[in-house]
């Protein structure tokens, strides 16, 4: 698949120039944290969303704000396209570099600057892995809420870029939500402080908001502060089977509407399910399921029991056949077990996989699996669905081999049909992933000529030139 | 030709008159130019273009309860009581979209006949449109249990200064499909467009709610105790300090509210109760005394002349309590799990209130003033060069004429 950004002409054309600027860069970050060596570039050339590949002309791995800072600099004074990177999980291209783009990695600053358990914040460098946070801060009761499936390896700048989300952000909400101030390097080097804990109420403007989410357009974020929470004093999980992904959705709808505040509802379908049961991850889910929907509740231990029943009262209803309920922690990461590794066991079935993301009404899940899965057999592909049932969050995902043109050419299509069908029933094009490359395409669906025109001045607001990651979010 | 004659020439269709009469807490000084009454957000978008070639400021009024100070220069009112409908409620999405010029009330009203509710409680927050309920996102004293309003507006239709629509987010709880424009509209107090509609996320109204409170002879008291309760396994939805109270026969108290299950609240309350060595007075939330205390907490400072606002990291709060003690600051409200103060007084010296401004932002915090009687009115925190700088860029794009915000004098 040809990388569908633009192909800008910077001054690193020419191959003299490039040393000349990576001896500068080496002279700011030492040398071993230049990349250049076409062999080592290989590693850099996507993000998860492989079906782009772009080699960049080079790759830095700053330490500190203070070298993002010069390293800005310098390339911002040669004119050369900036590509910011944490660990390359992102879905959507986010990462992908330019022909003649420089990556900045953030992988060296993964440090946690401070965790202050009084007024429960830390302040953590951007490459430090999500999942980190949580076990440096559980010690003192507290954690960091947004987890993304990927939170084992992604890191909290990639996060702050995309917005993340997660199972649990049906209760808890997105990154948008705990991030409280950031320091940010911007395109020209500058280095500037925005918003903090306990400035609330100086200035209008919501500029860490409008940050959160700009996929690396707007400027590198260095230091992150973040809110934490309190960890739950009891967790319920339950795992419900049933015959139909209709019964599951009619499930989710019913549970959703008793009042009820799950921390998680998640679904997976009946081909995730045979590809897990296939895999290594083999979690004990039944093959012959239509779907299974995960179902997990935390808070006060004495409310929760109460909870699960009434939950479990709504899957029977919806025609359940089985409702498992965990006893355990051990249990409860079986339960999960299907659902967190279900990326992991589709690479056994088809060489590459393109996981979608989109969020509809919750209402209109339904039909609009119902529709997916017609699109699946209209184009001959397989697609399987794993998805965040509580807040409509779809992740259909198009099992395919991209040495195979003619399925290339299918899967595209395809999902340019499901994202039609999600705008068209009141959803959006992206609830999680971002829309990098893989769905600039698809923002006309959202926006009209007037909205993207403004995106377009915003993001120059942040960074005149477009030097930083240029190609993606705004067609 | 009068203006007002010139705006009916160009704007068909649009209600507009030259009389204006002032209502609820609106204070304008000089009457506006005319007042345009829209119906539509097309209307919306065609008075503020008409309004940007004219060069004439556009204060947008729903119920003119948070407009302050007075306009700079020429302007005309563009009234939202037009735009008053509840556009579309899917009581099963958690979803309502509401026009700017519809009450809180209406909306609140409408969700809890399904049993859901929006769970943000600023001042007089029941009277406010949802236009200025959003532009101004207020702090809500539920903040500790469902966070900040701007978290749960999923999308709203914006008219820009010079007449463009944006139609920013959506009606779905997630949405990356590009910059979140939406964020810096709300609280934004108008500056970036004329909200004209908006779509709120709606939550379960709980099973039972709970007041606890702990009284004490002054807020300062009751600081520390507040603090622990920030810490406490157990996280009420809202933990306020504040006083003196009416509903109290003038004490001060330590309000905390508890929402869920019966059995999850009877579990919460014993905690908090444990954790604080000591029982508390408890109120079911829909008793006439809960209610009584909670409006006066949520509408606290109303009738005093002068009101700021701190926010403040919690662990901080005490000292920077004690700064506004000596500034003859001594009916508060304290947010203490969000380190977030309001204070009022008839009046105030402002040589105090500056005072108290740097005892804030030595404490990494911030202070504005939100009213003041007199024209010695004392300076708020100001933001960083670099976010007046982008603040300013982001402005200037949203209203190249100038014409939003008039009363930013």
């Amino acid at each position: 698949m040809a990388a569908p950004h633009d192909v800008r002409v910077s001054s690193l054309m020419n191959q003299t120039l490039v040393e000349t600027v990576a001896d500068r860069l080496r002279a700011i970050v030492g040398t071993e944290h230049v990349i250049t060596h076409p062999d080592r570039l290989v590693a850099y050339e996507s993000d998860g969303l492989t079906a782009y590949r772009v080699a960049p002309r080079a790759v830095v791995l700053p330490e500190t704000t203070d070298q993002v800072s010069k390293v800005l600099s310098v390339l911002h004074g040669e004119g050369v396209d900036v590509i910011p990177r944490g660990a390359g999980t992102g879905l959507s291209g986010g990462a992908l570099p330019t022909p003649d783009g420089v990556i900045v990695g953030t992988a060296r600053m993964n440090r946690i600057l401070s965790i202050d358990t009084k007024n429960r914040l830390a302040t953590v460098q951007p490459g430090l892995i999500n999942a980190r946070l949580t076990e440096a801060t559980a010690p003192y009761g507290l954690y960091y809420a947004p987890d993304p499936s990927s939170q084992s390896a992604c890191t909290l700048g990639g996060n702050v870029a995309e917005n993340s989300g997660g199972p649990h952000c049906l209760k808890y909400g997105v990154t948008a939500r705990y991030v409280t101030g950031l320091t940010v390097v911007m395109a020209d080097g500058e280095v500037v402080r925005l918003g903090g804990a306990g400035r609330e109420v100086a200035g209008d403007l919501d500029l860490v908001g409008l940050f959160v989410g700009s996929e690396g357009c707007f400027g590198i974020a260095t230091e992150i502060e973040v809110r934490l929470l309190p960890i739950a004093e009891g967790i319920r999980t339950l795992l419900g089977i049933f015959d139909s992904m209709e019964a599951a959705g009619h499930a989710v709808t019913d549970i959703m509407a008793s009042g009820l505040m799950p921390a998680a509802v998640e679904i997976v379908d009946h081909a995730t399910i045979v590809a897990v049961e296939a895999s290594v991850f083999a979690a004990g889910y039944p093959t012959d399921a239509g779907a299974a929907l995960v179902i997990e509740f935390d808070g006060t231990e004495a409310g929760l029991d109460a909870d699960a029943d009434r939950a479990e009262q709504c899957c029977l209803a919806a025609g359940a056949r089985e409702v498992r309920r965990a006893t355990s922690e051990e249990e409860r990461l079986g339960l999960w077990k299907g659902r967190k590794k279900a990326f992991g066991a589709m690479g056994r079935i088809a060489p590459d996989l393109l996981v979608q993301d989109a969020t509809v009404p919750r209402t209109r899940l339904p039909e609009v699996l119902a529709r997916i899965a017609e699109i699946g057999e209209e184009y001959d592909l397989k697609i399987a669905n794993v998805f965040h049932a509580g807040d409509g969050n779809l992740h259909p995902n198009i099992l395919f081999d991209r040495q195979n043109p003619d399925e290339l050419d299918r899967v595209e299509k395809a999902s340019r049909e499901i994202m039609e069908l999600c705008v068209s029933v009141g959803g959006t094009i992206t609830g999680e992933h971002g829309v990098g490359v893989d769905k600039r395409g698809y923002m006309p669906l959202v926006h009209n000529a007037v909205e993207l025109e403004m995106l377009r001045r915003v993001r120059w607001v942040f960074d005149p030139h477009g030097n930083l990651n240029p190609g993606k979010v705004v067609p | 030709m009068t203006l007002l004659e010139r705006f009916r020439g160009a704007v068909s269709g649009v209600a507009a008159h030259d009389s204006f009469e002032a209502v609820g807490r609106l204070a304008l000084g000089e009457p506006p130019s005319l007042t345009a009454s829209p119906r539509s957000v097309e209307d919306v978008a065609a008075v503020m273009g008409w309004a940007a070639e004219e060069r004439l400021g556009v204060l947008p009024l729903g119920r003119g309860s948070e407009v302050r100070p007075v306009p700079d220069g020429p302007f005309i009112v563009l009234e939202t009581s037009g735009l008053s409908g509840i556009d579309e409620y899917q009581p099963a999405d958690l979803t309502i979209t509401a026009g700017a010029g519809a009450t809180f009330a209406s909306v609140d009203d409408a969700l809890r006949e399904n049993g859901q509710w929006a769970p943000f409680d600023p001042p007089r927050a029941r009277q406010r449109s949802m236009g200025g309920f959003v532009s101004t996102a207020d702090h809500s004293p539920l903040w500790a249990g469902y966070g900040a309003l701007k978290n749960h507006v999923l999308g709203a239709t914006v008219v820009t200064g010079d007449g463009r629509i944006l139609r920013l987010g959506g009606k779905v709880v997630k949405n990356v499909a590009g910059y979140d424009l939406l964020r810096p509209v709300v609280g934004g107090r108008g500056r970036l467009g004329v909200v004209a509609s908006v779509c709120l996320r709606a939550f379960p109204v709980p099973a039972e709610e709970r007041v606890l409170v702990v009284k004490g002879d002054s807020a300062l008291d009751l600081i520390e105790r507040a603090l622990a309760v920030g810490v406490a396994p157990v996280l009420p939805v809202s933990i306020v300090v504040a006083g003196p109270l009416m509903t109290l026969e003038g004490r001060s108290a330590m309000v905390l509210r508890l929402h869920g299950a019966g059995s999850t609240v009877d579990a919460d309350q014993a905690t908090i109760e444990q954790h604080l060595g000591s029982s508390s007075d408890v109120f079911d939330g829909a008793s006439g005394t809960a209610q009584s205390l909670l409006e006066e907490i949520r509408d606290f400072g109303g009738r005093e002349a002068c009101r700021v606002e701190l926010s403040v990291l919690p662990s901080r709060v005490g000292e920077v309590l004690r700064a506004a003690g000596a500034a003859g600051l001594r009916s508060l409200v304290i947010d203490t799990y969000a380190g977030r103060i309001r204070a009022a007084a008839d009046r105030l010296d402002p040589t105090d209130v500056d005072a108290l401004r740097l005892a804030a932002e030595e404490a990494g915090g911030a202070l504005r003033v939100l009213d003041w009687a007199g024209s010695d009115r004392p300076s708020d925190t100001p933001c960083r060069a670099a976010e007046v700088r982008l603040s300013e860029r982001l402005v200037s794009i949203f209203d190249p004429g100038g014409v939003l915000w008039p009363t930013r004098s």
